[in-house]
């Protein structure tokens, strides 16, 4: 196994109200393999902690919880898996002091540097302007102790060869050269190490689409001609589908889905890939779509259990609802739709974590018939569990909500969706694959 | 039916300490009255500039040596030297200035009023430190006071008795618009029908609710020199000079107007899908989501009902579920309002969605202008053609890339300017600009390969 990648967490400190500090959630329990000489994808929409995990993983970031193993045999991986699940801390240890990432001291991680390389999105910025790309190339060989300054410079000419460049280009500086141009340099300097794993963060995403081809199609010869693994971040899904074999699915600091790239990206099952899928515009296709409403959350205060609740077309009963969602909901509806049924001066408040208190009206059946009549379109409805009277107001009671995990699915993949929880205390309306 | 606008031959340069850019290189293209025209090209290739142009907002390195673009049978580019040369010989620089003042404010009324433009990144078009609602309030009150003043006006003048009886024709005619508009203007109430047509057509509200709602729009208060007031704006669309001059005067029209505007902003951010839009008009640009505020922007960019709207990457800054949403947006605005649309990309995924035909732009001019099915699947220039096979897709097909350069616009390639690029260049190409060549119905191609066919 080439990185492994166990709870991986990223909180960053943000300043919140009243001079608070609070963290932002960006990358909250990932998990995430990358076999030898295979190419993964990592997609989601701006912002879910893509970049983040890519950073984490290389330790270009520290991470705030998890471990990353890298190079590890597949058979001393199986060894640390089992142990993790038994809780077996000291055989934990003992493989994550051989193979984790995170115990290796600065001096060791320069030899790892050689084996992993990043390149970044923004080919403008990425490249240092003052130096000649000769040196841009060759600084990741010296600074490793790959080899010595003449022979980086010799490789360096190379280098500009395999990526496609002519050798004059050398003596040129970056802000000499167009975008695609750019973009190449970084890949020859990412490359110049003979690195086993190479992450590609948004690597095409600040090209037009003529060089975003011959990019992708550069990195793809690379591929074949080297068998390095690569981890593809983008939020371009057809990229992916161009280069990747296996696809993680981020949302919201989470990964939703996972699996082989054809039944991910073909057959998605969770809800979040169905619509993520289900919006990308293709050429020449007119499709139903599934259009999300609202926006991705906030990540300081994301939504409870399952972070796409607030969006997710088949949300039900446990996957998260909070009472102010519940009550913001019922109030609209009730000022509104409902007004002829329940006129002026009804009002909600929320108390605790799972009741809202309704005053102004005691009427429970009427109450019922909205959530009934209109819980398949507002979803936060599904998770009221109980209606009662009690003192003239009228209480309403919150379903608990689980926290989903990563259920395999029988075809290989893994999806975080309470809809493929294959737990009998589950109630009926959740059988797996119900998602329609 | 003539073209709702039409570019003939425009040129555009852009001077700088580098040089001079020669962004638009005589661009030919005609807007059809009622449709989504998609402009797609590389970055750099002059597609926003064509927006500016046409909006008359091109920044001040800028210049226009050649080229028309004709909106209402005026020449918006050379409004101000047609205006000058009638002033001809008995030029007087007194009243030179005032002409050129008045061409000025014939440009703006036309500008933003009745052709609006949704800029490519949201973030700058909005004010950071002023509420949404102040915005939209302020865009509709610069360009339309009178709108704002026969709003205010109509609700003033309009009894409980008045109301019953707007109530009874929604009824009866089931909320239709025509009778409505009739019977406002035949009551003098016009400016009435729109804020109670708001209300009739919320799909989320209780009738009973609509119908309370509606009865309250009756007996707007006003003084009677107030009254006096906003009847001259609501006649001649803007303040009288007299009162204009009176500072107090002038600041309570204002006062009234934008509240009257700031109304007009929750109606149309909920007409574009946005909830509870009493909150989010007293909201902060920063505050919103990258999808809301292009709501927002698409909101603005409409409250005057503009004949013209050009849209530059309207879902460039948003993810692609919000994108969805936003296409979803375009093409329901599209069916309820009686304009032409621009809409810029550069992706031609997102135009094949919404658009009727696709322009397509390279190096400052357009390549190949056609019904968007024609263009996608019967792509006749060669740019084109690349520029499609270049795009990945889901399914993982081989993807071609354009070898070379985009030409440095400094110096473009004489001729056709793709000719370096050309897998199918000739003589010609290197030295005679292409015409364009009709293909079929309705399909143009400026290309040599197609001369004589
Ligand atoms: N203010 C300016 N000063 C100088 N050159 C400019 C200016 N604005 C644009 N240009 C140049 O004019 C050409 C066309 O620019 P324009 O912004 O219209 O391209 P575009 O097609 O909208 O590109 P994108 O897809 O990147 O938005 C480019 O070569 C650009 O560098
Ligand atoms: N250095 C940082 N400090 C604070 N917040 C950060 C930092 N880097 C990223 N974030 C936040 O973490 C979240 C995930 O960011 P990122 O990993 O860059 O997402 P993506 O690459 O998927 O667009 C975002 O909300 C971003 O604003
Ligand atoms: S757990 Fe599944 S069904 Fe529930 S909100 Fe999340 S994605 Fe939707
Ligand atoms: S005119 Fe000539 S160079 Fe230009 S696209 Fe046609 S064949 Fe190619
Ligand atoms: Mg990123
Ligand atoms: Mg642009």
């Amino acid at each position: 196994m080439m990185i492994a990648a166990y709870g991986l967490s990223k909180f960053f400190p943000v300043r919140g109200a009243f001079r608070a500090t609070t963290s932002l959630k960006a990358v909250d329990d990932v998990g995430l393999k990358i076999q030898n000489e295979q190419v993964v994808g990592l997609v989601g929409e701006s912002g879910s902690g893509k970049s983040t995990v890519g950073r984490c993983l290389i330790r270009l970031l520290n991470p705030t919880d998890g471990e990353v193993l890298f190079d590890v045999p597949d058979s001393e991986l199986a060894e640390y898996e089992k142990a993790r699940a038994a809780g077996a801390t000291e055989r934990v240890d003992a493989i994550a002091d051989r193979f984790s990432l995170l115990r290796r001291s600065t001096s060791e991680l320069r030899a790892v540097r050689r084996l992993v390389n990043i390149v970044f999105q923004d080919p403008y910025s990425s490249l240092n302007p003052r130096m000649k790309l000769s040196t841009i190339i060759g600084e990741p060989m010296i600074s490793t102790r790959f080899c010595t300054r003449a022979e980086a410079d010799i490789r360096a000419r190379e280098l500009l060869g395999e990526v496609g460049l002519p050798e004059f280009f050398e003596d040129r500086y970056p802000h000499e050269l167009s975008g695609g141009q750019r973009q190449r340099v970084a890949i020859a300097r990412a490359i110049s190490t003979n690195p086993k794993l190479l992450i590609l963060d948004e690597p095409t995403s600040a090209l037009d689409v003529s060089v975003q081809a011959q990019i992708l199609n550069l990195l793809r010869g690379l591929r074949e001609k080297y068998g390095m693994s690569m981890l593809l971040i983008t939020h371009n899904i057809a990229v992916v589908a161009y280069l990747a074999e296996y696809v993680y699915v981020m949302y919201a600091g989470k990964i939703m889905e996972w699996g082989a790239k054809g039944k991910v990206l073909r057959d998605p099952q969770h809800p979040y890939t169905k619509a993520l899928m289900s919006s990308v515009p293709v050429i020449g296709e007119t499709r139903t779509r599934s259009i999300l409403r609202g926006d991705p959350p906030n990540l300081i205060s994301p939504p409870l259990a399952c972070r796409f609740h607030p969006r997710c077309p088949v949300a039900f009963e446990v996957c998260g609802w909070s009472p102010e969602e519940v009550a913001e909901d019922l109030e609209f509806l009730v000022g509104g739709k409902y007004y002829g049924t329940f006129g002026d001066g009804v009002r909600l408040t929320v108390e605790g974590d799972r009741t809202i208190i309704i005053q102004g009206t005691t009427e429970v059946q009427k109450i019922q018939e909205l959530v009934d009549l209109e819980k398949e379109d507002v979803r936060s409805l599904k998770s009221i569990q109980a209606i009662d009277v009690a003192d003239g107001a009228t209480s309403v009671r919150l379903h608990e909500a689980i926290e989903p995990e990563m259920y395999p699915s029988p075809d290989g993949r893994e999806v975080k969706c309470l809809l493929f929880r294959l737990d009998a205390s589950a109630p009926a309306a959740m059988a797996p694959r119900s998602a329609g | 039916m003539s073209d709702a606008l039409a570019i003939r031959d425009l040129h555009v340069q852009f001077h700088t300490r580098r040089g001079v850019y020669k962004a638009l290189n005589g661009v030919d293209l005609g807007l059809r009255r009622g449709e989504v025209l998609g402009i797609a090209g590389e970055s750099g290739c002059g597609k926003t500039t064509m927006g500016l142009a046409v909006m008359s907002l091109l920044p001040r390195n800028a210049s226009i040596p050649r080229g028309q673009v004709i909106f209402d049978n005026k020449d918006l580019v050379n409004l101000p030297r047609e205006y000058a040369e009638r002033v001809g010989d008995r030029f007087k620089p007194k009243e030179h200035e005032r002409i050129l003042r008045r061409v000025g404010k014939a440009l703006a009324r036309i500008r933003g009023r009745r052709i609006s433009m949704v800029f490519q990144e949201p973030m700058t078009s909005l004010n950071p430190v002023l509420s949404i609602g102040f915005q939209v309030a302020e865009t509709v009150y610069v360009h339309d006071p009178a709108l704002l003043a026969r709003r205010v006006l109509a609700r003033s003048k309009t009894t409980p008795q008045i109301m019953r009886e707007v109530l009874t024709l929604l009824g009866a005619t089931q909320g239709g618009e025509a009778a409505l508009r009739k019977f406002a203007a035949d009551h003098d109430l016009v400016g009435l029908e729109e804020q109670v047509l708001f209300v009739w057509r919320r799909e989320d509200v209780h009738i009973s609710r609509k119908e309370k709602a509606i009865r309250s729009l009756a007996g707007q208060s006003m003084k009677p020199w107030e009254r006096k007031i906003i009847e001259t704006v609501a006649k001649s669309g803007s303040i009288p000079p007299q009162f204009a001059r009176v500072p107090v005067l002038s600041k309570l029209v204002r006062r009234i107007l934008l509240k009257e505007g700031s109304r007009k902003a929750r109606e149309l951010l909920t007409s574009l899908g946005i909830h509870h839009a009493e909150r989010v008009v007293k909201m902060f640009p920063h505050e919103l989501s990258g999808g809301m505020r292009q709501r927002v922007v698409i909101a603005i960019a409409l409250a005057n009902n503009p004949e013209i709207v050009i849209m530059d990457e309207p879902t460039s800054a948003v993810d692609v579920t919000v994108q969805a949403q936003i296409l979803e947006l375009v093409k329901q605005i599209r069916t309820s309002v009686s304009a032409s649309f621009i809409v810029i990309s550069h992706d031609l995924a997102v135009l094949a969605e919404v658009s009727d035909r696709i322009a397509i732009m390279y190096a400052g001019r357009i390549v190949e202008v056609a019904p968007t099915a024609e263009i996608l699947h019967h792509p006749l220039h060669p740019y084109t053609q690349m520029l499609i096979s270049a795009i990945p897709t889901l399914e993982g097909k081989s993807v071609e890339g354009i070898k070379g350069e985009v030409p440095d616009m400094r110096a473009p390639p004489g001729g056709c300017a793709f000719h370096p690029r050309c897998p199918f260049a000739f003589e010609k190409c290197n030295s005679v600009v292409p015409i364009d060549f009709r293909q079929g119905d309705d399909q143009l191609v400026a290309c040599w390969l197609y001369e004589g066919k």
